[in-house]
């Protein structure tokens, strides 16, 4: 039921290339940490075996910050409790085999549950980025306090000592150490490039977006935050074994910052770079602390701080800067291959009309800013609503889309009241929402942003790229139309505003919707890019019969295209009709007065 | 009696101590997380001023100029850049505490410092005899809170302060010097962070990391406060109340945590916090 639309050089070959440079990579740094030890003097392969863990715990900073842009102190905790779990274990009840293989598995499960938690707190609908890294200096604070007043089952300030570990011996740990970073590294380097992965940078870069297509972010932020304090308690289980002694340190804030410095001067959003960076500082700290303790910290503060201000991705990103300016004149890639799907979304019809909305009521205190709106609208047609600027026309479309919006008065879409509904539970009832000023994902290509439209419909791979692009024939007519399609593996900062405006449109179309709501879709676009928009919503709405309301000030437009006007004034419904009845009704014509506005 | 005088004279070395941050964050919507280094300056302007033979009371006005001149360079260079990227601002102050906190070991070393006591003594209160210098930590604290309250409402530079927290983009194009308040905000909050430090120095020894212990607890009360001094004083009473409640009857470690969980919970039921007392 697929059919090829657009032709273009075949990709897995970059792909396989790419997976073959990544293999090399790693069996080299394979390489390097099982035969290290032999060339490396005691000291050295104490102080990497450190290192190489706090690496580790690099890369989960990395992918929580560089990646999904959330600042997180927390990742220090969960690497302390599972160091915790570890050394408690094996001090209070004994070491065997046995108990070994189940304090790794506390080592892991204990932060896991405790991220579920951290995650469940940081993360709910309305919650704030700074609200997130509040949570995370406030749990490792806890933490902290807890094993101070732990007494001797935490050993309280001194920690733990003494406990039996694993028996492997100092070149033993360094090169397990080395392994676990290995796969680590490799699995992160995977993931983040793969088509699930990107849904981490698309939130951070536009969170609203996200949500607009259906993705419950919160859900999606929880999980990754629970996975990756699993991650961190192991590299404290690594770290207690390895070290045969846990601190109150190891799991407080300071540790914490600690852990996001060396990211940032490694380079956030990269993965390698904070590997690199965390082995590189933490092991020139080692060497440096016996001549100049508080010289080096002081050098590697200020070096922070310049690279926040300056070069706030890190000096990977500088590399990748310099050597993408040397790429500039090659060809893009062709991007994924476009593939018409079919629709697999609201197949079933619906009685009743699609949107019904009934003594619709929003006010701020006593300002009421719409007041006893009904309005039916059914499938096919293309509403637009009018009214001079304050009128409540984007408060309205604001209220279609978020439940928690509205004061009063009852929304049903394909019949069910959507009061308490947040975004994407209501995009899932097959609402579409292009805003005003055109929200994408600015660092991700063309093909990723459409990709992102079908992740909620069609869960996307965590581990590979896909070459191909399922997508519903409309959504690739309008490509097609505005050319965007020649552009797939284009930047998407790199757009015009125009055509940023139609990709945001596609990504609409993309969700399948049953009714699309635009907020002044053709504002700022040139005259030809506005007659495509008008031919794409007739066609959407006569042919495939979704159902549109359109905010619009160009009364010519809207006079073209649409098959019913309402017009808004000082938050009250005055007019619903016809084109005619609406053009040349004498409302209008007090409300705009002079004309000039529309 | 004394349970009392503990948690009204804590709630007032909290506000103290956080009224600082909360002038900076509340109008530059800025988390200053070098806080925590101020406050060490601050308490090491009174080390030197011991160090001189100075009257101790003088350590006050010093510790307040020389925070406010630092600020004012902090602000110019550092944090200006930063005004759009919030969470890189915390991490650019945090990176500047390190800075300030090394600077101030290679040059005092990393041992703890005495100062001469500001007040010693008790007084009789209320039937009891209590200390001295708490009770005077009160005052301190309702002066700064009248000061402020005074800053904000009865002068020009609160009225420019109080339009740039309601609308930035509009307070500019009235004409008013946005850049110039922000600079004013900033040296203001950091040269009283600083002389909090000195009025920290009696009840606490000074070492190059003493800051970092109030950054957190201040944060936290900052966040649940929003921009209001009003909210910041009842987090201060009801946050610094729980804190001596826990710390006396359940266990003194469980009190340090007691502002910074109940802080959070309060934020995670209502994001605005105190905002709206």
């Amino acid at each position: 039921m697929s059919d090829v639309l657009a032709a273009s050089p075949p990709r897995s070959a970059k792909v396989r290339r790419r997976a073959a440079f990544l293999g090399v990579l790693a069996l080299c740094a394979l390489a390097l940490v099982v035969f290290g030890p032999m060339f490396l003097d005691r000291f050295s392969i104490n102080v990497l075996t450190r290192s190489m863990i706090y690496a580790i715990l690099a890369i989960t900073v990395d992918l929580l910050w560089g990646f999904a842009g959330i600042l997180t102190f927390g990742q220090a905790a969960f690497f302390g409790v599972g160091a915790y779990a570890t050394a408690m274990l094996l001090t209070h009840v004994g070491s065997s085999p046995t108990l070994i293989g189940v304090a790794l598995v506390l080592a892991i499960l204990v932060p896991v549950m405790l991220g579920l938690i951290v995650g469940w707190l940081s993360f709910y609908y309305g919650s704030t980025p700074i609200y997130a890294t509040v949570i995370s200096l406030v749990f490792p604070i806890v933490v902290t306090q807890l094993i101070y007043s732990g007494g001797t089952l935490t050993g309280s300030s001194s920690g733990l000592v003494g406990y039996f570990g694993l028996p492997l011996g100092l070149e033993g740990f360094f090169r397990l150490s080395g392994i676990c970073l290995v796969i680590v590294a490799v699995g992160a380097l995977v993931f983040v490039r793969s088509d699930g992965g990107r849904i981490l940078t698309a939130i951070r870069d536009n969170e609203t977006r996200c949500a607009y297509l259906g993705l419950n972010t919160q859900r999606i932020k929880i999980l990754l935050t629970t996975v990756l304090a699993g991650v961190a308690g192991l590299a404290g289980f690594l770290y207690a074994n390895a070290s045969g002694v846990v601190a109150p340190e190891n799991t407080g804030f300071v540790f914490g910052t600690e852990l996001v410095v060396w990211t940032a001067l490694g380079g956030r959003g990269t993965v390698l770079g904070p590997v690199l960076g965390t082995i590189g500082i933490d092991y020139l700290s080692a060497s440096l602390s016996g001549e100049l303790p508080f010289l080096w910290q002081l050098v590697i503060g200020a070096l922070f701080v310049v690279m926040i201000i300056v070069l706030p991705n890190g000096l990977a990103a500088l590399v990748t800067r310099l050597t993408r300016r040397g790429r500039r004149h090659a060809p893009a890639s062709a991007g994924p291959e476009l593939v018409a799907e079919a629709p697999v979304h609201h197949k079933k019809k619906i009685e009743g009309p699609l949107l019904s909305i009934d003594r619709l009521e929003k006010s701020y205190g006593s300002q009421k800013v719409l007041e006893d709106i009904t309005l039916d609208v059914a499938p096919g047609e293309l509403v637009s609503l009018v009214g001079p600027n304050g009128a409540g026309k984007t408060t309205m479309m604001r209220c279609l889309t978020d439940g928690k919006e509205t004061s009063g008065g009852v929304i049903r879409i394909a019949g069910q009241n959507i009061a308490g509904l947040v975004p994407n539970q209501i995009v899932a009832l097959g609402v579409g929402r292009k805003f005003q000023v055109a929200s994408v994902f600015e660092s991700l290509t063309v093909a990723e942003c459409l990709r992102m439209a079908r992740a909620a419909l069609d869960a996307p791979s965590f581990v590979t790229a896909s070459d191909r692009l399922g997508l519903p024939s409309a959504a690739i007519e309008i490509l097609q139309l505005t050319g965007l399609d020649r552009l797939l593996s284009t930047e998407v900062s790199l757009l015009s505003h125009g055509q940023k405006q139609s990709l945001e449109l596609a990504m609409v179309v993309a969700l399948e919707p049953r009714m699309i709501l635009l907020d002044e879709p053709t504002a700022g676009l040139t005259k030809a890019e506005r007659t495509t928009i008008g031919t794409i919503l007739k066609k959407l709405t006569n042919e495939l019969g979704f159902a549109a309301i359109l905010v619009e000030h160009d009364l010519d437009f809207v006079r073209d295209i649409s098959s019913r006007i309402v017009v808004l004034h000082q938050g009250r419904l005055v007019l619903d009709g016809s084109v005619d009845e609406v053009v040349n009704s004498e409302i209008v014509r007090t409300i705009y007065s002079g004309g000039d506005h529309v | 009696m004394t349970l009392l005088l503990d948690i009204v004279t804590t709630a007032a070395i909290l506000f103290i101590v956080s009224a600082g941050l909360l002038a900076i964050f509340g109008v530059l919507e800025i988390v200053n997380f070098a806080h925590g280094a101020w406050l060490t300056v601050g308490a090491y302007c009174a080390v030197v001023a011991g160090g001189l033979g100075l009257n101790p009371w003088l350590a006050l006005p010093m510790a307040f100029v020389t925070g406010a001149v630092l600020g004012g360079v902090t602000e110019r260079l550092i944090v200006r850049p930063l005004y759009a990227r919030p969470l890189d601002a915390i991490l650019a102050t945090w990176g500047l505490g390190i800075v300030i906190g090394q600077l101030i070991t290679l040059w005092f070393g990393r041992d703890v410092h005495f100062t001469e006591n500001l007040l010693s003594g008790t007084i009789h209160v209320l039937g009891t005899s209590y200390s001295l210098y708490r009770i005077f930590a009160l005052a301190a604290a309702v002066v700064i809170g009248l000061g402020f309250a005074f800053l904000l409402e009865g002068t020009r530079l609160g009225l420019s302060a109080r339009a740039i927290i309601m609308n930035e983009s509009l307070a500019r194009a009235l004409g008013l010097d946005t850049t110039r308040i922000r600079l004013v905000t900033f040296m203001i909050g950091t040269g009283l962070t600083a002389l909090a430090g000195v009025l920290l120095t009696p009840l606490t020894s000074v070492d190059p990391t003493m800051g970092v212990a109030w950054l957190i607890g201040s944060f936290m009360l900052v966040m649940v406060a929003g921009s209001s001094f009003g909210a910041l004083a009842v987090a201060c009473l009801v946050f610094g109340g729980a804190q001596v409640l826990v710390s006396t009857f359940i266990s003194p470690i469980l009190g340090g945590i007691t502002v910074a969980v109940l802080s959070a919970l309060v934020l995670r039921i209502s994001s605005k916090g105190f905002a709206r007392v």
